[in-house]
């Protein structure tokens, strides 16, 4: 199942690089999905994603697709933000524990409180895709 | 070989602006700046320049236009050196690592001598186009920076979880600003010294909510120079110096933040540095008469000051507004008025930290002298105390 899009009429403020290695993250991101990699032996996920396992070093990993929900663990709004975020300030951003046991720092939508469930949501900007994370819709709506 | 090594002099300049607008007819020049420092803290120091065999810098910022400006001085200052000269870079550890490094030279027997200093430049650079290069400085550039997180978000973030997870009162937090404020007043190399209220660190604007201009660093320059020397050579200066007790390191192998959750708030590596450094020392968190901290923000130096166990976990801040982490408390943390008020010339606030506790050992500390201060500590860090370094020292008279 597609993770939501919301559109954003821009391009992202600082756009992040894109390795051969990295390109299947961004390519999921922007079809709806969240993914990372696990090594094959250690079974264990990491983020962002690696190619190899830094848990064991073991360099057979696959890519998974996580669920895009988790907890959101912190979060703060920065009002004084780096040049090139201007347009966007103030900024809400937050860190966010996943349902796998991963934990990964995000835009954050809306103002959703401490330890609440929250679902990943694709920023889809001008030039490409970025991830944040909204308060969880009840599982009844779903 | 290894040999106990001292702190016997030190000079600092004051904190705040140094450098001068780029059109400014006149300029500041690094070197005119430190080596009047140099001389000032090897003349306190009372050995010859003849004995100085290192030279460890905290590297300079990229605003300061003399590249390999180590050498660049060793020849301003006309001092051959046998033993090492580098830079060193260690994030915001950059100062602490220095002083780390000039232990090693004497510990080693590679100088008798040696020298950590270090000039940090950075106040004519507008914080936003300064943020545009510190945000690629913590997290990932690519994972990380893409949100516009700063330094100092991490921070905010940490007093969020501080404030959730033990129901710490946001004036708790604000009052570290008004202490620190307070020893600041008594600090003559301190940034800021006008009175400093509650309410006017609570009505602040917001920086990285929650935390206001008050509670975040100020941007400023600093310059640092610190004599250190074997303990035998130190002795017979027959001058008061601060002997090298401990040392501790930890960095988590983490870059700003670890994707295995974990306790966030319990700063384990200052915990797990602290642990080392008291054992070495053979002391413990109680028998340390003070303690300076780098703490850029107030909710660091809660969460540092309860990682090195000078106060209960989750009690922190509420310990810093009853007045037991001041001046004539319990524990005096931060007695220079630290990070926010005594300033943060990021790369020699490491050195900075040694000069205050060399300033308290030696008991040249005027009106915030801590009184019959022995031991102390100090620590730097990199990241979100993702790793710690802990130097506990003791004043011999």
């Amino acid at each position: 199942m597609s993770l939501p899009f919301i559109d954003v009429a821009s391009a992202r403020p600082w756009p992040p690089r894109i390795s051969a290695f990295t390109k299947p993250f961004w390519d999921a991101l922007l079809d709806g999905r969240l993914v990372t990699t696990r090594g094959r032996t250690s079974g264990r996920l990491t983020f962002p994603p690696k190619p190899f396992c830094p848990h064991n070093w073991e360099r057979e990993v696959e890519w998974v697709e996580l669920s895009g929900r988790g907890k959101l663990y912190a979060q703060t709004v920065i009002h004084a933000t780096p040049a090139a975020f201007r347009g966007e300030a103030p900024i809400r951003n937050g860190i966010i524990d996943l349902e796998e046991g991963l934990r990964v720092a995000a835009r954050i939508l809306g103002e959703p409180a401490l330890d609440t469930s929250v679902e990943c949501v694709v920023l889809r900007y001008t030039d490409g895709p970025l991830f944040a994370f909204r308060a969880a819709l009840p599982a009844h709506r779903l | 070989m290894t040999r106990r090594v001292a702190v016997i002099g030190a000079a600092a300049s004051p904190n705040g602006r140094l450098q001068m607008p780029p059109d400014a007819p006149l300029q500041t020049l690094e070197h005119e700046v430190l080596a009047p420092l140099v001389i000032e803290a090897m003349a306190i120091a009372g050995v010859p320049k003849e004995e100085v065999g290192a030279l460890v810098f905290a590297m300079c910022r990229p605003y300061t236009l003399q590249k390999y400006f180590a050498t660049f001085m060793a020849n301003y200052l006309r001092l051959p050196l046998k033993g090492s000269i580098m830079e060193v870079l260690g994030n915001g550890m950059t100062g602490g690592m220095a002083f780390d490094q000039a232990i090693n030279a004497v510990a080693l027997g590679h100088a008798d001598v040696a020298l950590a200093l270090g000039i940090n430049m950075e106040s004519q650079a507008a914080s936003a186009e300064h943020a545009m290069s510190t945000m690629r400085a913590t997290g990932d550039v690519d994972f990380h920076t893409i949100f516009g997180f700063t330094p100092i978000a991490w921070y905010a973030m940490d007093a969020v979880r501080y404030m959730h997870d033990f129901g710490a009162a946001r004036t708790q937090l604000a009052s570290v600003a008004v202490k620190n404020r307070r020893h600041a007043r008594l600090n003559p190399i301190a940034q800021f010294r006008k009175p400093l209220s509650l309410q006017e660190v609570l009505a602040a604007r917001p920086i990285v909510e929650p935390l206001g201009l008050f509670e975040v660093p100020p941007r400023g320059d600093g310059a640092v120079c610190l004599v250190v020397c074997a303990e035998e050579m130190a002795k017979a200066t027959g001058n008061p110096y601060a002997l090298v007790r401990g040392r501790g390191f930890f960095h988590d192998g983490t870059h700003q933040l670890s994707d295995v959750p974990n306790d966030m708030i319990a700063f384990s590596a200052a915990q797990r540095a602290a642990a080392a450094a008291y054992s070495a020392a053979g002391i413990g968190p109680g028998d340390l008469d003070l303690a300076e901290l780098y703490a850029p923000c107030t909710i660091v130096e809660v969460l540092a000051g309860e990682a090195l166990g000078l106060t209960p976990r989750g009690r922190g801040a509420a310990e810093a507004q009853a007045g037991e982490t001041s001046l004539g408390g319990r524990i005096p943390i931060c007695t220079s008025g630290g990070c926010l008020s005594r300033g943060h010339p990021a790369y020699v606030t490491g050195l900075l930290t040694i000069y205050e506790l060399w300033e308290q050992l030696t008991h040249r500390a005027g009106e915030r002298q801590v009184a019959d201060a022995r031991l102390a500590a100090g620590s730097c860090e990199l990241g979100n105390y993702n790793a710690a370094l802990i130097h506990i020292l003791e004043a011999v008279a």
